[in-house]
């Protein structure tokens, strides 16, 4: 069923079902709406796109908003000293790759667990798992920062990882239990009686049935670690930082540097469109799973 | 090559008693059907024997070997489940060859595998879909292609043929039938269908909470039904039961009618008789005759329902009568047919007396 059938007026959204003026109106009114939150969401996008090929003087003017000579020195500027957003890059690929590939087979067995087997305080273990999202980040960064710094964590990567798991854990393992859910136990016990041990099971059955989950699981855990700020600024100085924290170099005495910041946003941006073009089907499946049967 | 006993098998599920001090021998190379409603504990049973249940007492043995703590794994029982079981991101190709991949077989032996095992269903065609680019009835015939691609030590089959429509079900009940003549594997088959266990077991178990009611060929608990329970569930129609009230040369119905026949016993019973066992006659030779209730044509026959009260009783009548609602008719048949029963315990009563 589409969302359009179950909506009163459903019929005037489909093509070719057209009748009567009000109907048009209705049309005209809900295709008005979109495109409103299309420019909603687009316009700063577009906005900081442009400012990125700006020259300084351009930047301010509303006269050269589309009128103005592009230029490339922005993205050049941004990799050379003292910004040096080259390694920044690579410590936030590395911060958010790291997590992703550490946290995600992680959670998956844990959501397993959770999902398939009966133990003492489950339900327990679980809300405590989903409870310690609600301390806010303010309140342990501090514990954090002494901590990493006795184990002389301080400035690395390793660190950064170590803290974004713990952030990104219990929502992967949250939604990956609703994914491992909905994978039926019966292709399970048919695996087993076919002569698969339980490890197989997971990997060869389990994790192919909910594979659209756990990639939607994982892009959400790297989104969430990419954009990470707050940690990123405490624990790194030098060496672990990563490009929001590269971003507020451009806060200057010289006042703010909106064409490197621009040109630094889309550094940032860049790798989430990749990815959401890259797994928008798998990411479309796991919002529509169970619907379509 | 495999012999299964059951030994004082007990399932509690918390508290739930669902097994109850379940015995059963099952021979090499039989086709035992456990029939019953659906919670009288026969596909726990079944899981049992399979290993993804554990049996809270008693012992299961294969070939004399009790095999309670050895996992399903190392079971070798191949299993079709209900709703099939197929990995949906695997071909059906795949999904055949994946007993045999997970036992260590190269690629060459596995497609041969499959090839053998698909066209003994005619699944040929469809080996490179998915299965859900498949009907039912062909995800039925890819789950028996993937519990026959090996030679299992024993087959189970959990309500295999509940999910297809009618005709199908007819077609695929002949189809397992007679792969397991061709297979020669000791199979146990879990259905509520009474017409699947007459057409398929060479043994059926009759279950109810967890109990086995009777345990006999299909002609005998077609014939010789050890109580209520099991004459009730067995043929199409099941047998009519009656209550009657037993005197010394008749007896009499709920509504007062009198059929003069001599019950093994006085005072309130049940008198069973199967529909195939009475005959329209005229209403002078008539054991009794009756209104008709409701007339019924089947094709190869009819159904003639009267009304004892608030019981029906259906007799199967020959293709051409035709009647209409309220013809008196008379009813004869033969005494012999009639099976008795304690209307209390359900029991059957045997002893009959000499006229």
């Amino acid at each position: 069923m589409t969302f359009a059938s179950h909506h009163s007026h459903g019929q005037a959204l489909i093509p070719g079902h057209i009748d009567t003026a009000a109907d048009h109106f209705r049309l005209w009114w809900s295709q008005m709406m979109v495109f409103t939150g299309i420019c909603i969401i687009l316009l700063p996008i577009a906005w900081l796109f442009l400012t990125a090929f700006k020259l300084p003087r351009d930047v301010y003017s509303l006269q050269t908003a589309f009128n103005f000579t592009p230029t490339f020195e922005n993205l050049q500027t941004i990799f050379e000293h003292p910004w040096n957003l080259g390694n920044k890059i690579l410590n936030s690929f590395a911060v958010a790759g790291g997590t992703v590939l550490i946290a995600i087979p992680m959670a998956t067995m844990a959501a397993y667990a959770f999902s398939r087997f009966e133990f003492r305080f489950k339900k327990t273990i679980f809300l405590l798992v989903i409870a310690s999202q609600f301390i806010p980040a303010a309140v342990i960064v501090l514990p954090y920062f002494l901590m990493f710094k006795q184990l002389d964590m301080l400035d690395t990567r390793s660190a950064l990882v170590l803290i974004n798991m713990s952030i990104v854990l219990p929502y992967a393992v949250w939604m990956m239990k609703g994914f491992i859910d909905a994978v039926p136990l019966e292709i399970e016990e048919s695996a087993m009686v076919d002569g698969a041990h339980r490890i197989r099971v997971i990997w060869e059955i389990v994790v192919p049935a909910a594979l659209p989950g756990i990639i939607t699981a994982a892009v959400f855990s790297f989104t969430l670690t990419w954009n990470e700020f707050l940690f990123a600024l405490i624990i790194g100085k030098q060496d672990a930082l990563t490009l929001p924290i590269g971003l507020i170099g451009f806060r200057t005495e010289r006042g703010d540097l909106w064409e490197l910041m621009a040109a630094g946003g889309i550094l940032i941006t860049a790798p989430m469109f990749l990815i959401s073009l890259l797994v928008q089907k798998q990411f479309i499946q796991s919002l529509t799973a169970g619907s379509v049967r | 090559m495999t012999q299964i006993s059951l030994r004082g098998l007990h399932k509690f599920f918390g508290s739930t008693h669902v097994v109850r001090d379940l015995n059963l021998d099952i021979e090499d190379k039989e086709f035992l059907v456990l029939l019953g409603p659906s919670g009288c504990g026969k596909t726990t049973t079944m899981r049992m024997v399979a290993g993804l249940e554990k049996a809270t007492y008693g012992e299961i043995c294969f070939d004399g070997r009790r095999i309670n703590e050895v996992p399903t794994q190392q079971r070798d029982v191949a299993m079709v489940f209900q709703n099939y079981g197929l990995y949906p991101h695997m071909t059906v190709a795949e999904n055949i060859a994946y007993p045999l991949k997970l036992r260590g077989f190269n690629a060459s032996q596995r497609e041969a595998g499959v090839l053998k095992a698909a066209e003994r269903v005619d699944l040929g065609p469809y080996l490179h879909r998915l299965p859900r680019e498949l009907s039912g009835g062909q995800r039925q015939r890819v789950a028996l292609a993937r519990s026959i691609v090996r030679k299992p030590k024993v087959f189970l089959m959990d309500e295999p043929l509940s999910n297809l429509d009618a005709k199908l079900r007819v077609a695929m009940r002949a189809e397992i039938k007679h792969l397991a003549y061709e297979l020669q594997v000791t199979t146990i088959y879990v259905t509520h269908d009474q017409v699947e266990a007459m057409t398929l077991a060479n043994r059926v178990a009759i279950m109810k909470d967890g109990v086995i009611m009777q345990l006999a060929s299909p002609e005998e608990i077609y014939s010789d039904p050890v109580n209520l329970y099991v004459a009730g569930f067995i043929g199409s129609p099941a047998m009519n039961l009656i209550d009657v009230v037993a005197h010394s040369d008749f007896v009499e119905t709920a509504n007062g009618l009198r059929i003069p026949v001599t019950a093994p016993r006085q005072g309130p019973t049940t008198m069973g008789l199967r529909a195939e066992d009475m005959q329209l006659t005229s209403e002078t030779d008539a054991a009794f005759s009756a209104e008709v209730y409701a007339f019924e044509l089947l094709g190869d026959s009819t159904m003639i329902t009267f009304k004892f009260g608030a019981q029906s009783v259906a007799v199967k009548g020959e293709k051409n009568i035709r009647l209409k609602f309220g013809d008196q008719v008379g009813v004869r048949f033969d005494s012999s047919n009639l099976y008795w029963f304690d209307n209390n315990s359900g029991e059957r009563i045997r002893e009959t007396l000499s006229r």
